[in-house]
C-alpha cells in the first residue's frame, strides 16, 4: 500500500528520454567543476568513508548475527564474524516461517509488479497516443491522485477484507496495490515522446487492430520504462509493512512482518534478530549485485532523461 | 537507462522465473489446514516466556496427525493488541493465551471464544484453585479459558551484591532481613536506601514493577469489585504512590528499559540488586540472564518473602477461538497443556507457577532446587508465597491503566520529566483520556 | 495476455483497394465498422482497468474513511450510531494527536534537511570523472535495498541506551550514554537516522542525474570567466537542480508524513515510547484503531492526516510553480524548460517535475 508514495519518491522526475539521438555529445557527462581532471585523494577518501558508513550497519549485523549477545557489550565492537551463524540461522527458522514468508513476499511483489506495469502501460499508452473524449480531464485526474495518500484508507480496507473473508490471505495484501496513479503517469510521460505518431498510423494503415498496435508498437518501445517501473514497484511492494501487518497473521506472513515477529519472539536475543535481518536482506542483496547497474541507471533515468 | 533489449528481456525473464519458483514453492505447502488426510494443524499464540516448546513436541509425538504452529509475542501488552486485531479480522489462532490483566476486556467479547463446557470443562473444573477457574468463566457461565499459571510473588535478590553491601545473603536470613511474614514496603525501601548508600548502586531495575506489585496486593485494584474505576481519591493507592516516588527520588531505581535490560546484561553487571518476582518472571530472568552472559555464579537467588504480604501479579489462560476450524482438537490441546502434569513441566521450563492444585502440591513437596537461582527450591517457595493469594477483580481496561497510564507516568518520573505530584495528576488525566 | 481480443484480421478479407475507400461509397464494410468501434472503444478499454481498480481499492476506501469517521465505530462491535463530527472534535481536542503531528513533523525535518544536504554533496562528489564510477554509485545506493523493517531492527539495536553500539562507542571517549529512546529529541534523531541511512544515497543519485543534465558549456564558460569550483557549484549547479530538488522534497513529504515502521519497531513494547515521545501520527492512528479499538476516531485521524498532506502538497505545488516560473526567466538562454514543452534536441532539455 505504500506503493504510491514510495514509487513516487523513487522517481521524482518522470521524464522520457530525449529523442533518441545517437549523436548526443558525450562531454556532457561529468559536468561538475573539475572537468577532465581526475579527482584527487580527497574525493576518494570521502567516498571511502561513505562506503564504510553504508556498509557498516549490515556488516555489524553479520558480525553480531554470527556471534551471540556478548558481542554487543564490549566497548569496541568486534570486527569479524564469529562461528555462531548457522546456529542462529536455525533459531531464526525455528522462530518464524522464513521460507513461507520469502515465498509470500515474492508472490505478492511479483503479482503487484506485473499488474501495475501491465495496467500502467495500457493506460499510459492510451493517454499518450490515442485520442478519445475526456482524455485531458482524465489525465488531470490521474495527476492529482498521484499526490493522494491512498494508504490512509486502511480502516475501510480492513473492514472490507474482513467482510470478504480475505484476512490472513496474501490476496488481501495484493489487491489494494494492483494499480498506481504514478505508474500511469510515468508510462504516459515516457510513451508520449518515445513513439512517433507516424509509427502508430503506419501500423493501423497496415491493418493492425488497436490491441495489435499496442502490442507490436507500444510495448516494445515501452520496455525500458516498463523495466524501471517494475524495479520500483517490486521494491515498494517488497518493503511494505503496515498493511501486511494488519491483514496477515503469524502463520502466513511476508518477510517484513515475519521479521518484526522475530523481533517480538526473540526480544532479548539481539544476535538472532540481527541474523534474521541479514537473512531477509540477502535476496535483495543478491539481486543488487546482479542488477545493481540497471537499478542505478533506472533511478537516474527516472530522475532525468539521460 | 540504456537497457539493451537483451538485458531487458533477461530482467523480465528472471523476474518471472522468480515468481514462478515462488508460486511453485508455496503452492505445495500452503494448505493451511494440514497436508495429509485427517491431519490437523493447530496454531497457538503465547507471549513472554511460556515454556511450551518441549510440550508442543511431546503433544505432536503423542498425537500423530496433529501439528502445532506456535507464535510467541514478546509482551502481554503486544499480545493484547494482536489478539484484538485478530478478533476483528477473524484471524485468531486456534488456541490463544490471554493475560489476566486484559481478561476483563476479553470477557466483554467472550462470545468470540469457544465455550469449553462443550469440551468437558466441568469434568476437570476441580483441578484448579477456585478463583482461577472462576476468572475464566464469563457472566453467562461459559468457560472461555483454562488457567495456565498464577503469579504469586517472591523476592529475587543478588547474593553477591548483597554481600558487597554487607547484607546477609542466604535466603533465610534475607527473608528475615526484610521482615519475614511482616515484611513491609517501608522496610524494603529503607533497606534499599542502606544498600544505595553502601554501594552507590540501584536497588531495583525500574519502579513500575514495584508499583504493579503494590496494586495487585490491594483488595481492590484499579477497579472496585463491582467494576467501578477506583483510582481517584483512593487513599491506599496514593500512599503506595508516595512510596514508589520515594524510591525514585532516593535513586533506588536504575531507570532500566523493562523487557530489554540492555539485552539482559543488566542482570549480570550488578546494575540492580533486587527484583519483584512473580513465578513467570523467573523464566524471563532466566532468558535475560543467559542472553546477557550470566549464569548461576552471577548470584541471583529467590527468597520466601514479599513486602506487604501475599501478592499475585499476572497469570494466564488458554482460550479456543470461536473462529477455529478445529475447535475440538484445539480444546483438547488447551486441556492437555493446562493439565497438572504439564503445568509442572511448564514450571520447570519457565518458572510459571501452576494454577492447578495438584501441580502446586507436587512442586511444594518436591522442592527441587533451581541451580540458576542459587539452588533455591523455587517451586516450594512460590507455593508458600501463594498462600493467601486471592483474585483481584480485573476491569476491562486494567492492562491499559497498568501499562499506558501508570507505567508511562512512572517512566516519565524516572526520566525527570514529571514528579510525584504532577505525575499523579497526569495519571488521572491519562486515565480519563484513555479509559473514560 | 499476449493474444488477447481482436486478432489482426486475415489479410485476405482486407483487399487492397479498401485502404482508401472512395468517399462516394456508401456503407462501411463489417471490418471497417468493427475497426471504427475498435478505435473508439479501445482507449476506454485500456484505461478502464486502472480507473476501476483505482476507484475500488484506492479512492473508495479513502472516501469511506470519512464515512466511518462520522460514526461510533468499535473495532469489535462494528458500526454504531451516527455522531456527526464528534470524532473530529474529539481528535482535534486530543493532545496526543497534536503530539503525534509535532513528532511527525520533527522527525520529518530532522530526516529531510540533513538528508538533502548530504545528498547534494554526495551527488556533487559523484559528478566527477571518477574511476570505478559504477562501484561508487552502487556503494551509495546499497542501503536502499535494506528494507525499512530490517533497517529499524539493526538501528534499534545500535541505539540501545544500555549496551548499544553507539553508546558503547561514545563511552570510549568519556561521553555519557545518550538517552536515545527515552528523551524526545534524541529519539527523533535516532529515527531520522534510520530514514537518512536508507534514502540519502538514493536521493544523491537522483540529484546526480539532474546535475549531469546541466549543459557542460555553462560550466566551462563560467570557469573561463574565473569562477571557482565552489562558486560554480552554488550559482550554476544548485539553481539548475532546483526543480529536481523540489520534487524530491514533495515526495519525501508525502512519504515522511506517513512514517510508521521505524517508530513502531524502535520500541516494540510501546506505541511510540512510554511518553509518546516519538509517536507519529500513523502510529497514533494504529493505536487508536487496534489498541483502543476506536475505528471512528482512527478514521478521523486518517482523514485529518489526509487533508494535511493534501494541503502541504498544494502549497508545494504553488511554491514549485512560482520557483519554476522565475527560474525559467533566470536561466540564460532558457535552456532548461520547466514543463513538458520540448525545447528541441538540445542537450539541456529536461522534463519538468510538477506537471
Amino acid at each position: 500500500m505504500t506503493a504510491t508514495t514510495e514509487v513516487a519518491a523513487a522517481v521524482p522526475l518522470a521524464a522520457p528520454p530525449t529523442s533518441p539521438d545517437p549523436r548526443k555529445p558525450r562531454l556532457r557527462r561529468g559536468g561538475g567543476g573539475t572537468f577532465d581532471r581526475r579527482p584527487g585523494f580527497l574525493t576518494y577518501g570521502i567516498l571511502g568513508v561513505l562506503l564504510l558508513i553504508n556498509v557498516y550497519p549490515l556488516w555489524w549485523s553479520v558480525v553480531v548475527g554470527s556471534r551471540n549477545n556478548q558481542a554487543l557489550s564490549s566497548d569496541w565492537p568486534p570486527l569479524l564474524p564469529g562461528g555462531n551463524f548457522w546456529i542462529n540461522v536455525g533459531e531464526v527458522m525455528d522462530s518464524i516461517p522464513f521460507w513461507k514468508a520469502l515465498g509470500n513476499s515474492l508472490i505478492i511483489s511479483g503479482v503487484i509488479t506485473v499488474s501495475v506495469v501491465l495496467f500502467s502501460t495500457l493506460a499510459g499508452y492510451a493517454f499518450a497516443k490515442l485520442k478519445f473524449k475526456g482524455r485531458n480531464g482524465l489525465m488531470v485526474f490521474v495527476i492529482t491522485t498521484m499526490a493522494i495518500p491512498t494508504q490512509l484508507g486502511i480502516i475501510p480496507l480492513f473492514i472490507l477484507m474482513k467482510q470478504w473473508g480475505w484476512t490472513g490471505e496474501i490476496g488481501a495484501v495484493i489487491v489494494p496495490t494492483l494499480v498506481t496513479a504514478f505508474g500511469v503517469f510515468f508510462m504516459r510521460q515516457y510513451l508520449v515522446d518515445v513513439i512517433p505518431d507516424e509509427l502508430i498510423e503506419a501500423a493501423r494503415v497496415d491493418g493492425a487492430s488497436m490491441i495489435g498496435t499496442f502490442w507490436h508498437v507500444a510495448v516494445p518501445a515501452a520496455r525500458p520504462a516498463m523495466a524501471i517501473l517494475s524495479l520500483f514497484t517490486f521494491m515498494s511492494a517488497w518493503t511494505d509493512f503496515l498493511w501486511p501487518l494488519l491483514v496477515l497473521d503469524a502463520t502466513n506472513p511476508t518477510l517484513q512482518t515475519a521479521l518484526s515477529q522475530l523481533q517480538s519472539a526473540r526480544y532479548v536475543d539481539f544476535s538472532i534478530v540481527l541474523t534474521g535481518a541479514v537473512l531477509s536482506t540477502l535476496p535483495l542483496l543478491i539481486l543488487f549485485f546482479v542488477a545493481g547497474r540497471q537499478l542505478i541507471s533506472g533511478i537516474m533515468q527516472g530522475a532525468v532523461k539521460g | 537507462m540504456r537497457l539493451s533489449r537483451r538485458k531487458t528481456a533477461a530482467l523480465i525473464a528472471g523476474t518471472s522465473a522468480l515468481i514462478l519458483v515462488a508460486t511453485g514453492c508455496s503452492g505445495g505447502g500452503e494448505s493451511g489446514g494440514g497436508d495429509g488426510e485427517g491431519d490437523v494443524n493447530l496454531t497457538i499464540t503465547t507471549f513472554g516466556t511460556f515454556g511450551y516448546d518441549d510440550l508442543y513436541a511431546e503433544y505432536e509425538a503423542a498425537n500423530p496427525g496433529i501439528t502445532i504452529t506456535p507464535n510467541n509475542i514478546d509482551t502481554g501488552g503486544n499480545a493484547r493488541t494482536d489478539a484484538f486485531q485478530k478478533i476483528a479480522s477473524g484471524g485468531l489462532s486456534d488456541v490463544v493465551a490471554i493475560e489476566e490483566g486484559w481478561l476483563g476486556a476479553i470477557q466483554e467479547v467472550s462470545s468470540e471464544f469457544v465455550d469449553l463446557n462443550d469440551y468437558g470443562a466441568q469434568d476437570i473444573k476441580d483441578n484448579w484453585v477456585d478463583w482461577k477457574f472462576a476468572q475464566g468463566t464469563d457472566a453467562e457461565g461459559r468457560v472461555i479459558g483454562y488457567g495456565t499459571d498464577i503469579g504469586p510473588q517472591g523476592l529475587c535478590y543478588n547474593r553477591t551484591l548483597f554481600e558487597e553491601a554487607g547484607f546477609p545473603s542466604d535466603r533465610e536470613s534475607v527473608a528475615e532481613l526484610f521482615g519475614g511474614e511482616d515484611a513491609t514496603w517501608e522496610k524494603y525501601i529503607e533497606l534499599g536506601k542502606q544498600y544505595q548508600a553502601a554501594t552507590g548502586k540501584a536497588w531495583i531495575d525500574q519502579a513500575s514493577f514495584v508499583w504493579n506489585s503494590m496494586i495487585n496486593q490491594l483488595d481492590e485494584g484499579y477497579y472496585t469489585a463491582d467494576g467501578e474505576l477506583n483510582i481517584e481519591g483512593n487513599a491506599e493507592m496514593e500512599e503506595r504512590w508516595a512510596q514508589v516516588n520515594d524510591m525514585i527520588a532516593s535513586d533506588l531505581s536504575a531507570g532500566s528499559v523493562r523487557w530489554d535490560w540492555g539485552g539482559g546484561k543488566e542482570f549480570v553487571d550488578g546494575t540492580f540488586a533486587t527484583f519483584v518476582c512473580p513465578g513467570w518472571m523467573l523464566g524471563n530472568i532466566k532468558t535475560n540472564l543467559e542472553t546477557g552472559g550470566g549464569d548461576a555464579s552471577t548470584g541471583w537467588d529467590f527468597a520466601d518473602v514479599f513486602p506487604g504480604g501475599a501478592s499475585n501479579w499476572g497469570g494466564a489462560f488458554l482460550s479456543v477461538a470461536g473462529s477455529s476450524e478445529h475447535p475440538e482438537e484445539a480444546a483438547a490441546l488447551a486441556t492437555w497443556l493446562t493439565a497438572p502434569e504439564q503445568q509442572v513441566k511448564q514450571f520447570e521450563a519457565a518458572g510459571t507457577f501452576p494454577s492447578t492444585i495438584e501441580a502446586q502440591e507436587t512442586l511444594a513437596s518436591e522442592a527441587a532446587p533451581n541451580e540458576l537461582f542459587g539452588g533455591a527450591p523455587v517451586g516450594a517457595i512460590l507455593a508458600s508465597r501463594a498462600q493467601g493469594v486471592t483474585a483481584q477483580y480485573k476491569g476491562p481496561d486494567d492492562s491499559v491503566i497498568q501499562e499506558n497510564v501508570f507505567q508511562a507516568v512512572i517512566d516519565q518520573i524516572q526520566s525527570g520529566d514529571l514528579n510525584a505530584e504532577t505525575g499523579w495528576a497526569e495519571a488521572m488525566k491519562l486515565t480519563d483520556e484513555l479509559v473514560g | 495476455m499476449t493474444t488477447t481480443t481482436t486478432p489482426a484480421p486475415p489479410a485476405a478479407t482486407a483487399p487492397q483497394p479498401e485502404r482508401k475507400p472512395p468517399l462516394a461509397f456508401t456503407g462501411l464494410t463489417r471490418r471497417q465498422r468493427l475497426g471504427k468501434w475498435d478505435v473508439k472503444l479501445s482507449p476506454y478499454l485500456y484505461i478502464s482497468p486502472f480507473f476501476i481498480l483505482f476507484g475500488l481499492i484506492g479512492l473508495f476506501p479513502l472516501l469511506y474513511t470519512f464515512v466511518v469517521s462520522l460514526y461510533d465505530w468499535h473495532l469489535l462491535k462494528g458500526q454504531g450510531d451516527f455522531i456527526g463530527f464528534d470524532n473530529f472534535v474529539a481528535v482535534l481536542g486530543d493532545r496526543f494527536f497534536w503530539n503525534s503531528l509535532g513528532n511527525t513533523l520533527s522527525i520529518f525535518l530532522l530526516s529531510s534537511i540533513p538528508q538533502l544536504a548530504c545528498a547534494i554533496v554526495i551527488a556533487a562528489i559523484l559528478d566527477q570523472h571518477l574511476r570505478a564510477k559504477t562501484f561508487w554509485r552502487m556503494s551509495v545506493l546499497l542501503p536502499y535495498i535494506v528494507t525499512p523493517v530490517a533497517v529499524s531492527l539493526i538501528f534499534t539495536n545500535m541505539f540501545n541506551e544500555q549496551y548499544g553500539l553507539i553508546n558503547n562507542f561514545l563511552g570510549n571517549f568519556g561521553i555519557d550514554a545518550i538517552p536515545w529512546k527515552t528523551e524526545t529529541l534524541p529519539s527523533h534523531i535516532a529515527i531520522a537516522t534510520m530514514v537518512n541511512f536508507r534514502w540519502t544515497g538514493y536521493n544523491a543519485l537522483i540529484l546526480l542525474a539532474a546535475m549531469q543534465s546541466v549543459p557542460r558549456d555553462i560550466h566551462e564558460s563560467a570557469a573561463l570567466d574565473g569562477a571557482g569550483a565552489i562558486r560554480r557549484f552554488l550559482s550554476i549547479t544548485i539553481p539548475s537542480i532546483k526543480p529536481t530538488l523540489i520534487f524530491v522534497i514533495i515526495t519525501a513529504t508525502i512519504g515522511g508524513l506517513q512514517i510508521f515502521s521505524e517508530p513502531r519497531l524502535f520500541d516494540p513494547v510501546t506505541a511510540g515510547g512510554n511518553a509518546r515521545q516519538f509517536q507519529t501520527t500513523v502510529l497514533y492512528l494504529w493505536e487508536m484503531a487496534f489498541f483502543r479499538l476506536d475505528f471512528g476516531k482512527a478514521s478521523a485521524i486518517a482523514f485529518l492526516l489526509f487533508l494535511i498532506i493534501m494541503a502541504i502538497g498544494f502549497v508545494n505545488f504553488l511554491v514549485t510553480t512560482r520557483i519554476g516560473g522565475s527560474e525559467r526567466t533566470a536561466k540564460p538562454g532558457g535552456k532548461i524548460g520547466r514543463t513538458g514543452t520540448r525545447t528541441g534536441t538540445g542537450t539541456g532539455t529536461r522534463k519538468g517535475l510538477t506537471k
